[in-house]
């Protein structure tokens, strides 16, 4: 088993408004393999909330959670190393700002497997090779990640924790910033790192029409509160998403608009422009 | 981190809330320069029941006071023993020898490891602190069998070490009490407007009152960036296996190295940010501005600087007489 | 003469390569740009040299008649608004509130009206709730609001919006595009950087950045009919245009065919 929500509340304290609950009595359960799942909800919703409990970056207020069989609760427990759970566990950070620290890109990379152990010259090769993973050439390798492009930044944040090797990949809006192509190879990438080695991979985005094309399940979160876990299909073929602030994807609502504008009856829940296209040509046959 | 209640605004309603800062600011002014007027531990002993008396009726919760006071309660008890050893007049109220021997020291290391493993599982963090300094005082007087390593020396208290030291101590009670009800009431931004408005005829004389305004605000604005800051690379690095609070020493005290210096670089960084925002938001140093938050005195401030101005003058009195 | 002239320009943060590299570009008075191209490409670049936080290389830039310096700077800034990639960087309150009321206080906006506006912007985008809350404590898509209602407030005669919306759910980014566009039919002149291409359809041109470079600069409707222009920019063109597309060779999907241009430029 990898990650298992128990009744998990997450409540934020601050003298300036008290508490503020942003996740409620959320029970779920991701297992360590095979997994590739979508995780939406409005702004504000608790997305990031529920991200960072997945490496136990923070705690549970109330409920438990269990992360590759250790239990967490809203105490620090002395006898848990959290290190360990954090090296099977990567979480890149909505905002890259917050994860890049170190003043070249190259060392930012290799702070996390310099963690684990592991040689100096291992550890620049792997910067090296995960940086190239995410479409950045060496050239980059010397640059202060703090001079970069919003999507170069984003692009240098993802290369860190895929340098980790972690056993479930967590990333919180990962394409968010990326230009078209780059969004595109970026998903290509994750989906094939879940292809070939079957690691679990959570993704938070608002673009549903990643959200068709790549993933087999989604989450949706609502007002702090779990309301839907399935396949994406099922969530699509629901009427008026647009009260829990979703969208349809894009092909969704094209077809349906040909369908609406033309008067012509076109099964509209194709994921891809390609399985879209071979409806549209199949149908004008009829 | 969170105790720490020194500089922090908490809102709520009563009295103190509703003054304006400029009367927050006068009067604490006045009130401070008052304390430092009294002369007699009697008169002090007073003011600090004045002071709590005040708490009460502005409805602050003097326990969170006294929480927020712990972390410089340590500098209280240095104070206070420094002032005890280096005051020698008067009286002397007790006068003996000091041994360090092999034995002392052997003591001091028992001593020491049943603080820190005491203030490591209970919560009596401070108790033990004052324990700890209360053995040390013991171990020294008392044990002198074994060999010598510094030669006996002589200790003295002399009556008016105590009360100094008792003086100092209630003095920077009341002057830190003061503070705090002045930052717990006060909304940061108030109290730069408070601040501004009450150096503006200093203008005159060519101070530039509101950069100097401007100034604290950013660094009021800023002390808990910089807390966020490094907050935020403490979770960047936990999150990729470098989790402050695991490991031995020598990595922790790596890991703070390794925070100081992005820490530098990203507040410099920040501050050029800030500086960008505010200008591509027009801002113009010098140049008049409005204020969303806005200064209304009433009654309440008239009677509470004629109260602070009648115990200034009540402190004169007492200093003349 | 054009509202927004920007001649010859050139920006370069090491001396070395120019990340902006001899930019000549006209914007008329009430024109909504969308700016497209790669990572890296220098749009946010262009922004900050537009407002004058960056001063270039070479080159000029003239808003309304008055050309960019270091003395006219204040001048522009009154004219044009930005709301910045990284909303972090945008902040300068120390609540919700005080930040949405930081630019309008420089403008010496009344105070009522200022409460007034505050109400009126937060509603806009959702934040009423949240008006005391320190912007540290907000969600990703929260704190994005929060820097397009304190730029809102400004009621500049340009806003540039570099990434705004990018981590908006769909629907509240939809309830903002809408009030975008009645306040470009009330005239505000928009820059909008982006790298959603079904937002930069609503643009009247749109202006592709390519390695500091302009690639292309055209209206929304031709450029679109340009495939070549955005593959090779890394770019995607809109689900319905690249279905279009496709559909192209054959007559028989003509009717389909313009059905689609339909939903992509009215929707
Ligand atoms: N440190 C904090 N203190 C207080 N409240 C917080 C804190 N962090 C988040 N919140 C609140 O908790 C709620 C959930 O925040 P979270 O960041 O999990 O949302 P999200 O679903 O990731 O949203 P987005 O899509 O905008 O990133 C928000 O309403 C936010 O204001
Ligand atoms: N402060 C800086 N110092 C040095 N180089 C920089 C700095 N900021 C950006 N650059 C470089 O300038 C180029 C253009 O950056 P810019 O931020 O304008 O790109 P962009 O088009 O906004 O990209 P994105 O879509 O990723 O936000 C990039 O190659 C980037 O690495
Ligand atoms: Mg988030
Ligand atoms: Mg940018």
């Amino acid at each position: 088993m990898g990650i298992r929500f128990n009744q998990v509340s997450h409540g934020y304290t601050s003298f300036a408004d008290g508490l503020y609950t942003a996740i409620k009595d959320i029970s779920f359960e991701i297992s360590d393999k095979n997994e590739f799942i979508a995780l939406v909800g409005h702004t504000g919703s608790g997305k990031s909330t529920l991200a960072k409990h997945m490496n136990a970056l923070i705690f549970p207020t109330s409920g438990t959670l269990e992360i590759f069989g250790k239990t967490i609760t809203s105490k620090r427990d002395k006898k848990i190393k959290y290190n360990d759970i954090r090296k099977k566990v990567g979480l890149v950070f909505q905002f890259p700002e917050y994860q890049l620290f170190e003043e070249t890109v190259e060392k930012d990379i290799m702070f996390g497997p310099m963690n684990f152990k592991i040689s100096k010259e291992e550890a620049k090769a792997l910067a090296k090779e995960s940086l190239n993973l995410v479409g950045l050439d060496d050239s980059y390798l010397t640059r202060n990640p703090y001079n970069l492009s919003g999507g170069e930044k984003k692009r240098v944040s993802i290369a860190g924790i895929l340098a980790m090797n972690p056993d479930i990949l967590v990333l919180d809006e990962p394409t968010s910033g990326l230009d078209p192509a780059g969004r595109r190879v970026l998903m290509d990438l994750f989906k094939d790192i879940h292809d070939k080695t079957k690691k679990s991979v959570i993704i938070i985005t608002h673009d549903m029409d990643l959200v068709y094309q790549y993933f087999n399940r989604v989450l949706v979160m609502n007002e702090g509160h779990l309301i839907f876990d399935g396949d994406p299909e099922k969530l699509f073929r629901e009427k008026d998403l647009f009260k829990n602030h979703l969208d349809y994807p894009n092909t969704i609502k094209v077809l349906d608009y040909l369908n609406k504008s033309l008067g012509i009856n076109l099964d509209i829940y194709k994921r891809t422009i390609e399985e879209a296209l071979l409806e549209i040509k199949g149908a004008e046959k009829l | 981190m969170k105790s720490v209640i020194i500089g922090q605004y908490i809102p709520g309603k009563g009295l103190f809330y509703k003054l304006d800062p400029r009367t927050k600011i006068i009067a604490v002014f006045l009130l401070m320069v008052s304390v430092f007027l009294f002369e007699r531990i009697e008169q002090l002993l007073i003011a600090l029941g004045v002071a709590t008396l005040l708490l009460l009726v502005g409805k602050i919760n003097i326990i969170r006071v006294i929480k927020g006071l712990k972390p410089i309660m340590i500098l209280l008890i240095f104070t206070f023993i420094f002032q005890i050893m280096l005051n020698k007049q008067g009286q002397k109220v007790v006068e003996h020898d000091m041994y360090f021997t092999l034995f002392t020291l052997l003591f001091l290391v028992i001593a020491f490891i049943l603080w820190r493993v005491m203030v490591k599982i209970t919560k009596f963090r401070f108790t033990f602190f004052f324990l700890f300094v209360i053995s040390i005082y013991l171990t020294l007087r008392y044990v002198d069998y074994g060999q010598t390593i510094i030669q006996p020396f002589n200790f003295a208290i002399y009556e008016d070490g105590i009360t100094m030291s008792i003086f100092v101590v209630i003095r920077l009670l009341i002057i830190i009490t003061l503070s705090t009800v002045l930052t717990l009431t006060t909304k940061p931004t108030d109290l730069t407007q408070g601040l501004e408005k009450l150096m503006h005829p200093l203008k005159k004389i060519g101070f530039d009152s509101e950069s100097f305004a401007l100034i604290i605000s950013i660094s009021l604005r800023y002390i808990p960036t910089i807390f966020d800051e490094a907050n935020k690379i403490m979770m960047a690095q936990a999150s990729r296996g470098a989790d402050f609070s695991e490991g031995k020493l020598k990595d922790k005290l790596r890991q703070v190295i390794s925070l100081l210096v992005p820490m530098f670089i990203i507040a410099f960084i920040r501050s050029e940010e800030l500086a960008n925002a505010m200008e591509s938001r027009n801002f113009v140093p010098g140049e008049p501005r409005t204020r969303i938050h806005e200064l209304t005195m009433s009654y309440r401030d008239t009677l509470a600087t004629l109260f602070s101005f009648s115990v200034l003058i009540l402190s004169i009195v007492l200093k003349v007489i | 003469m054009s509202y927004i002239e920007i001649q010859k320009l050139s920006y370069s943060y090491n001396e070395k390569t120019n990340v902006l590299d001899d930019i000549n570009i006209d914007i008329e008075k009430g024109e909504w740009i969308a700016v497209l191209g790669h990572n890296g490409s220098g749009k946010s670049t262009l922004a900050k040299t537009l407002v004058g936080l960056l001063e270039p290389k070479t080159g000029d830039i003239t808003i309304d008649g008055i050309t960019l310096g270091e003395e006219t700077a204040y001048e522009i800034r009154k004219k044009i608004g930005i709301v910045f990639q990284n909303p972090d960087n945008q902040f300068v309150g120390v609540t919700v509130k005080d930040d949405i009321a930081f630019g309008m206080e420089n403008l010496c906006v009344p105070r009522e009206e200022m409460l007034e506006k505050i109400n009126f912007y937060a509603k806009k985008v959702n934040m009423l709730d949240f008006l005391d809350k320190e912007p540290a404590t907000l969600s990703g898509g929260q704190k994005q609001r929060v820097a397009i209602a304190g730029i809102l407030a400004m009621q500049s005669d340009i806003i540039i919006f570099d990434e705004a919306t990018s981590m908006l759910d769909p629907y509240s980014k939809e309830e903002l595009i809408q009030y975008i566009k009645t306040l470009h039919k009330d005239g505000l002149t928009i820059i909008m950087i982006t790298h959603d291409i079904n937002e930069a359809l609503l643009a009247d041109r749109i202006l592709v950045m390519n390695k500091g470079k302009v690639f292309a600069f055209q209206e929304t409707e031709k450029i679109m009919k340009d495939k070549e222009t955005f593959t090779s920019s890394n770019l995607e063109l809109p689900v319905a245009l690249e279905l279009a597309n496709s559909l192209a060779q054959d007559d028989k999907f003509k009717e389909i065919r313009d059905k689609l241009w339909e939903y992509a430029l009215t929707k």
